[in-house]
């Protein structure tokens, strides 16, 4: 199923005042393509999903799956939240098992089909247990088999990596990019870190904020497997921070006020070494 | 053991304040004779179907209390326009006093465990009622989205994620209602002639009995404290734990 944004903006009201999120979003993603959303924090990724998901609707302009506007949240389109949104009443495997409950899959093949993915997620060992009992990782890995085990064509993602430490990252990076490879699923994928935008995607957008809007599009024409220290993929790198590296900075003012003073020193510093890859 | 210890000191600094107020006080009992007294009445048989009789009506009571508020918590929740109109009934019933029954009780059934049984059902359903239909409302917006993306919809969408949702708030109210029916069992019992712990403490007042008339206090708040701590709190404490509310 192909994505499309067209026009997009969607301002949010609040007694009154009001925010705008986004700023004449324009975004495709083909059907089976693997997108990347790379943006400092506030810029309006996770607004972009909860679009697409259809939990929300713009202000203006369309938001199309599959040539069709999108009327409401369907299973078809999961989503690995943010903040993993586990039911807390339910076990780990209870929790993914819950989709295929809900739409219907027979009991015999909802357990046989909840445990294939919690082994992909490494989590065999804890199908018992209760979110209260996991760590953030660990919730955003059962978050993630709770969306792949619905087997969507669209596949939404708002940094579900984030909170895991480097290796098991990489290990789920790479289950997810096997994933995709076999079922092909068009992957809306939100993250912080350009490493990681750049290693998984096949394009990715740079998003600027206040208000969100789209920065640049960059395709990442390096075959996969893919190195980390591929010459093409660093180049790819240092140009998408330097694109966002004043943008960091420009929010983070806004949002702690003008007595943040940053170090005129880092601005000598090449950025992917002063930040590493997180912008 | 060391969550016992506070307890204790607390029991045991009540025991002592009471001695000495009874030294103080020679017409006041003190704990030693009360707690005779409440040991020597458990014993008498004529006592014990009193205490039984309370504590199945209880039983039954609250058993209604937990179906009536419940169902009609989910009803109204489930049910805007009901909820409307019934909504603030809930409320109002809320805020009736459970004594405040009694009379209207007598009125219809007369001076029977009928009476006693509607006093506790309107004395403490109105809580679960209100207690449910706000945890029905307040699914969280992150659980709402969640369940919405997995294709949890209508009835289901209720019994899976609404429902469960609400448990927390609904075991709120359903230790207040405890507690609130536990009251008005006394004050059904008191006013009306069943046997029972509440016609015990008319009987034993009659004969200006203070010290059998504190024992049975005594034994109220006893009973109160138990079951309270015992089970709600346990139970209250585990639903936290689980929902992520600590
Ligand atoms: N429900 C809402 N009501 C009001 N404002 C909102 C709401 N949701 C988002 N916003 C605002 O919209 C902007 C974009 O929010 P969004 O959550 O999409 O950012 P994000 O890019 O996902 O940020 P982060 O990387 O920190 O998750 C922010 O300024 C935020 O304050
Ligand atoms: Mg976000």
């Amino acid at each position: 199923m192909q994505v499309e944004l067209k026009h997009v903006f969607k301002t949010f009201r609040h007694n009154g005042s009001a925010v705008e999120a986004l700023h004449d979003i324009n975004l495709t993603v083909a059907d089976g393509e693997f997108v990347c959303l790379l943006g400092p924090s506030g810029c309006g990724k996770s607004t972009v999903i909860h679009l697409v998901a259809g939990l929300d609707r713009p202000t203006a302009g369309e938001v199309l799956v599959g040539g069709r506007p999108v009327a409401g949240p369907d299973p078809s389109r999961t989503v690995v939240f943010q903040d993993a949104a586990l039911f807390p009443w339910l076990t780990v495997l209870g929790n993914v098992e819950f989709g295929l409950r809900m739409t219907g899959v027979a009991p015999s093949q909802r357990r046989a089909r909840a445990m294939e993915y919690l082994r992909l997620v490494h989590l065999s060992k804890f199908i018992h247990a209760y979110p209260h009992q996991l760590s953030g990782g660990m919730k955003q890995r059962v978050a993630l088999a709770r969306a792949l085990a619905l087997q969507p064509g669209i596949l939404l993602l708002d940094e579900p990596f984030a909170a895991l430490d480097a290796q098991t990252r990489a290990v789920l990076q790479n289950e997810l990019l096997e994933i995709w490879e076999l079922a092909r699923p068009t992957i809306l994928f939100v993250t912080h870190n350009v490493r990681e935008a750049t290693g998984l995607a096949d394009r990715v957008y740079v998003i600027s904020s206040r208000p969100g809007h789209i920065r640049d599009v960059q395709a990442v024409a390096v075959p996969r497997p893919r190195h980390a220290e591929d010459k093409a993929l660093l180049a790819l790198q240092h140009n998408i921070l330097g694109l966002l590296g004043d943008e960091v900075e420009k929010v983070l003012r806004e949002e702690l006020g003008e007595t943040v003073h940053f170090p005129e020193a880092q601005h000598a510093v090449p950025p992917e070494q002063s930040r590493g890859m997180h912008i | 053991m060391r969550r016992l210890l506070k307890p204790i000191q607390a029991v045991a600094l009540l025991y002592l304040l009471w001695q000495v107020t009874s030294w103080l006080f020679p017409a006041w009992p003190g704990p030693s004779r009360v707690l005779e007294i409440l040991w020597a009445q458990l014993q008498d048989p004529g006592f014990q179907t009193a205490l039984w009789g309370s504590a199945r009506r209880m039983a039954i009571g609250y058993t209604a209390v937990v179906i009536v508020g419940i169902g009609f918590g989910l009803l109204i929740g489930r049910l805007p326009l009901l909820d409307q109109i019934t909504g603030s009934l809930a409320v109002a019933l809320h805020a009736i006093p459970g004594a405040a029954w009694v009379p209207l009780a007598i009125l219809w059934f007369g001076m029977t465990e009928r009476a006693v049984l509607f006093t506790i059902l309107l004395g403490a359903s109105g809580i679960v009622m209100v207690s449910t239909d706000t945890g029905i409302r307040e699914v969280p917006p992150l659980v709402r989205r969640a369940a919405q993306t997995l294709g949890a919809r209508g009835v289901k969408y209720f019994w899976f994620v609404v429902v469960p949702a609400a448990i927390p708030k609904m075991v709120d109210g359903l230790r207040l209602a405890w507690a609130f029916g536990w009251r008005a069992l006394m004050a059904g019992e008191l006013l009306t002639s069943v046997s029972g712990l509440g016609q015990r403490l008319n009987q034993v007042a009659k004969a200006q009995q203070l010290d059998a008339l504190l024992a049975l206090m005594l034994l109220l708040a006893m009973v109160g404290v138990v079951v309270d701590g015992l089970v709600f709190k346990r139970l209250e404490q585990a639903v936290r734990v689980r929902w992520g509310l600590l």
